[in-house]
């Protein structure tokens, strides 16, 4: 009995490392595994996602809400010299982000099953790039956060470089100077080099922005130390007023780059739409949701103040965000550009979310990170389904897939009502809460927004008529449907999280908002207490 | 001055470099005496005899062994004992590198061990020297074997280029150096380091140091006096690259914190100026540079240049954190530097080309050396987990609490840049389909360096705390001396 309980503790004790030790570890037992033994390689990666996925469900329901906090806390002395400890922990806001990242690895391995070329490397740097977006999740400490993050940019230059796509325009190009520098600004016409190149610089580019804020928090709090713990008790005045908001500017744009806040995206359709299908859902799923994570975690976190002097800044970028990217998303011509644009402009409801600053709006935004996660995993899912069958990402030239992969083409539909967020679905709850949170505040921004929803429809609409509707080209008679349980369970999993959780979101409203209150508190400077009485009624 | 009395010297602090000494001639001996004998033989016989000599001075670190010799002009202590360990260690990996590559050298095989053992024990006596006439002589001694090192293919035309730029540009910066000497002699009366560490500050001082960093500025390559690198890297043997590009530089700066730290520490004000500009130039001029280039050797070169420009950075910052983040950023330089020189040479073998061409597809050809190779390359560029990331944020942080902003985003903008090249590299050796599909094996000798370079770049990144502690320990002497 006493041994069970030792057992429990000890897991929950050290559940944060499961999860994130797991994926490490998956990838470094594939090293060892012959490129010749390919069910294997796949029986590993599945094996060590697996664990985490379990691992992450675990911690949603083991989370104590009424607690709040920082829990499952970690905590090993790494270089005492510098002030760096390896300290993990979560809270509210990092739970639903820890989980969609399990699940999406999870699935991007079953999504990824028919990989022939280099099946290993592909299974170790996605692994590792699960891992550090965990990684970045679940760091208390300043250095592991910026460590996990600039960990995750490179495995995606070479997935997207070796595994990835070219466009159309830049297959039937004649120009012999096509890989030249000169085609640095031509955006439809880019190969898959181009893209993973053009990602990295930015993102690498983005983190060292971040990274001079970081090593600024560090020198002049005045406690030389990494810890996000002890740095969010230094009062901002350590700083001065000016260097504050240097700071906050510093880690704002740093990480909004990789989130991404127009105008700094461009980056990322490219990088969508070149990468294969499971780094797509990686990419859009989770990586640009450490932007997000790490403002609210270093900025919001450490610098309420600021934040509330500096917020107003998203609120009008993210404009830009939603309009920009909704209305290019209905021009594109390819699936993934379709999508990939549309994530640009979803992302801009997270930071409306955000800029809000109040308890309902930062609850959605949340949890529409963990919403969208999700549903734009779907569409990639079934967008690199589309491909591997009909080596094409052309909407104009392909139609009338229904016929041929009815499973695929009904996900399909589930997918998009999610990524305009129907009710039922789990978008539908983050999105309301965004628009009635931010209604108050910003309520010229939130009728763009949800104008924005309705664009959204139209693009996703048109897409969805022209790749799996209509007429069916001949070409494609030898397209299949996903009909091996390898190839649906992750969709399955997928559609079943975000349809289970837009009916009974509760639990994860719950956890979310007892990681979001204290922060909102801080922000607005409120007794702890009183707020929560204040704002019970509200949700 | 007193007569020199055997008696009263602890040769003990010595014996590191006597045994040195013996170990070359021994080497030198066998090679002579017995013409027919495997030359491998001698490869193994001096790293064995390296090792012994690195345990002996682990032994001295651990207790912590300290003294002057000659009165001062030789000092063991800690930083001098972790520069010897230093070089010991590049050396053992580059004879390690050696043992196949030499044979493509036609004459002179048993020759080339001695000529690495002398420039050693110069290295040696640079990490220990302590005033400046022993400065300026163990700079020459280390530079004598390079000159032959470096021509020692000497059927290739590039290789004798190399060898005459080296060697004029060599003798320019010791006049530069003994020329500097003289100016600070001239203006204080003395040579030992700490007597003039309590001059007051004057001209000729100043005027003088700047030359003699002038001539330290050619050693370890930083811009604008860089010029001879690309070239004599390129044409040198492959192993001596790598060991030009690592060890020389370490006892190098061995020299310039004993110079520019400990004894005109004080003076920072009047020299800090000088370090920000040559730190900003050659990170700037050598990511920038490295990026049309079209030969391996060449662009690590250039990358090398770059990464001095970073650890001036620490130099800029003249704090205790700085040293420290000196002596780690060498650490981490050296391990991947030279496994990705080990690569370098792996495929060259094969090849007979430095080419970055010739890395084409190494993924599909060897996967262990494509991973390596990434992770070498990786870790030069500053990516976390590896010890290259941790170095360079550990000389930014250092750089920031003694608020020299335009060093830091300087170094920043330039990460940025250096991932661009890096990046073309392994866009070749993964996304590139090889011309020649044929899979490369490896020697064992030159998969151990690999393997000891993999895991020293992987241990700086994942736990570096013991090598931090280790660089601490090392800069004991700036305690007092330096702030934190």
């Amino acid at each position: 009995m006493s041994g069970e309980r030792n057992k429990e503790e000890l897991m929950t004790q050290y559940l944060l490392s499961i999860i994130l030790f797991s994926l490490f570890f998956g990838g470094t037992v594939l090293m060892f595994i012959p490129n010749s033994r390919p069910m294997l390689v796949r029986g590993v990666a599945v094996g060590a996602s697996s664990i985490s996925l379990l691992a992450s469900f675990y911690l949603l329901y083991a989370f104590d809400y009424q607690q709040g906090g920082f829990q499952f806390v970690e905590r090993y002395q790494w270089a005492p010299n510098i002030g760096i400890s390896f300290y993990l922990g979560v809270d509210g806001i990092a739970v639903p982000l820890v989980l969609a990242s399990s699940i999406l690895i999870f699935a991007g391995i079953f999504v990824s099953w028919h990989i022939q070329d280099r099946t290993k490397e592909f299974y170790i740097f996605l692994l590792i790039l699960a891992a550090a977006t965990v990684g970045v999740y679940v760091s208390l400490d300043l250095f592991f956060l910026y460590f996990f993050y600039e960990m995750s940019v490179i495995p995606m230059y070479l997935l997207i470089g070796v595994w990835g796509s070219h466009t159309k325009n830049y297959l039937e190009s004649k120009d012999p100077n096509k890989d030249s520098p000169r085609f640095f600004f031509n955006f439809t016409a880019n190969s898959k080099e181009y893209a993973a190149m053009k990602l990295v610089l930015f993102l690498s580019a983005g983190a060292m922005v971040a990274l001079l804020g970081i090593l600024l928090i560090y020198s002049r709090s005045g406690i030389y130390s990494f810890d996000l713990i002890a740095l969010s008790k230094v009062p901002e005045g350590q700083y001065g007023k000016m260097l504050v908001s240097v700071i906050w500017l510093l880690v704002f744009f740093g990480f909004a780059s990789i989130a991404p806040l127009w105008p700094m995206h461009s980056w990322s359709p490219v990088g969508h739409a070149s990468a294969p299908a499971a780094t797509s859902m990686l990419h859009a799923g989770v990586l640009m949701k450490l932007g997000h994570f790490s403002i609210i975690r270093v900025a919001f976190f450490l610098f309420p103040e600021a934040t509330r002097e500096w917020m107003p800044l998203a609120a009008l970028l993210c404009i830009g965000s939603i309009v920009y990217g909704g209305l290019v998303a209905l021009f594109q011509r390819d699936t993934k550009y379709v999508i990939g644009y549309s994530s640009s402009s979803h992302m801009g409801y997270i930071f409306l979310g955000m800029a809000a600053l109040n308890t309902i709006s930062l609850t959605g935004a949340v949890l529409y990170m963990f919403a969208h996660a999700l549903a734009t995993g779907l569409l990639f899912a079934m967008a690199g389904w589309v491909y591997d069958q009909t080596h094409t990402r052309d909407i104009p030239s392909l139609g009338g897939l229904s016929k041929k992969m009815p499973f695929v083409t009904g996900a399909f539909i589930v997918a998009v009502a999610a990524s305009f967020g129907l009710p039922l679905t789990v978008n539908f709850v983050g999105e309301l809460m965004i628009v009635v949170g931010s209604w108050e505040v910003y309520p010229k921004t939130t009728i763009i927004a949800v104008l924005g929803i309705c664009v959204t429809l139209c693009y996703l609409f048109l897409m969805m008529r022209g790749v799996f509707f209509g007429e069916m080209k001949a070409a494609y008679a030898h397209v299949r449907d996903a009909t091996p349980w390898h190839d649906r369970l992750p969709l399955i999993l997928m559609l079943a999280c975000s349809l289970y959780y837009g009916i009974f979101p509760s639990r994860f409203i719950h956890v979310i908002r007892s990681g979001v209150i204290p922060l909102i508190d801080r922000i607005h400077k409120i007794a702890p207490l009183l707020s929560q009485a204040g704002q019970a009624g509200g949700f | 001055m007193t007569p020199l009395n055997l008696a009263d010297i602890d040769l003990s602090l010595l014996a590191p470099e006597l045994w040195m000494t013996l170990l070359a001639c021994v080497v030198l001996s066998i090679d002579f005496a017995f013409p027919k004998v495997n030359k491998r033989s001698l490869a193994y016989l001096s790293m064995a005899g390296m090792g012994l000599i690195s345990l002996q001075l682990v032994y001295y670190f651990a207790s912590a062994k300290s003294g002057l010799l000659f009165n001062g002009m030789f000092a063991l202590d800690a930083l001098a004992i972790f520069f010897k360990l230093f070089v010991l260690l590049a050396t053992i990996l580059i004879v390690l590198s050696s043992v196949d590559y030499i044979n493509k050298i036609k004459f002179f095989r048993g020759e080339y061990y001695f000529l690495l053992l002398f420039t050693v024990l110069g290295m040696m006596f640079m990490a220990s020297a302590n005033d400046l006439l022993s400065i300026y002589i163990t700079l020459e001694f280390s530079t004598f074997g390079f000159y032959i090192l470096v021509t020692y293919l000497r059927e290739d035309p590039r290789s004798n280029e190399a060898g005459i730029k080296f060697f004029i540009l060599g003798v320019l910066t010791s006049a530069l150096i003994i020329y500097g000497i003289s100016l600070i002699y001239g203006a204080t009366g003395t040579i030992l380091l700490s007597h003039l560490a309590q001059m007051k500050p004057s001209v000729g001082v100043i005027i003088g140091l700047m030359f003699v960093f002038i001539g330290l500025g050619y050693k370890i390559g930083a811009v604008p006096f860089h010029a001879w690198i690309p070239d004599v890297y390129e044409g040198a043997p492959t192993p001596v690259t790598s060991f030009l590009s690592i060890a020389p530089k370490g006892a190098a700066f061995a020299i310039i914190l004993r110079v520019i730290l400990l004894t005109f520490g004080g003076m920072r004000s009047d020299w800090t100026w000088f370090i920000v500009g040559l730190s900003a130039l050659s990170m700037t001029y050598g990511n920038i540079v490295a990026i049309a280039q079209k030969n391996m050797k060449r662009l690590l070169a250039y990358s090398g240049i770059a990464q001095i420009g970073n650890i001036l950075i620490g130099l800029a910052a003249g704090t205790r954190m700085g040293v420290d983040s000196i002596l780690f950023y060498l650490l981490a330089y050296l391990f991947a530097n030279i496994g990705a020189f080990a690569v370098v040479i792996i495929v060259s073998n094969l090849t007979a080309k430095d080419d970055i061409e010739t890395l084409a597809g190494l993924n599909r050809r060897s996967p262990f050396l494509a991973f390596s190779l990434l992770i070498f390359l990786l870790s030069l560029a500053g990516v976390p987990p590896l010890g290259g990331f941790i170095a360079k944020l550990y000389i930014f942080t250092a750089a920031v609490n003694q608020n020299l902003f335009f060093l830091v985003i300087v170094g920043l903008i330039n990460v940025v840049i250096s991932m661009y090249y890096y990046l073309v590299v392994v866009k070749k050796i993964y996304i590139s389909e090889p011309t020649d599909p044929t899979p490369i094996s490896v020697s064992p000798a030159l998969q151990a360096v690999v393997y000891i370079s993999l895991i020293g770049v992987l241990a700086l990144g994942i736990y570096p705390k013991p090598f931090i502690d280790w660089s601490v320990s090392a800069t004991g002497i700036f305690a007092n001396l330096l702030p934190r």
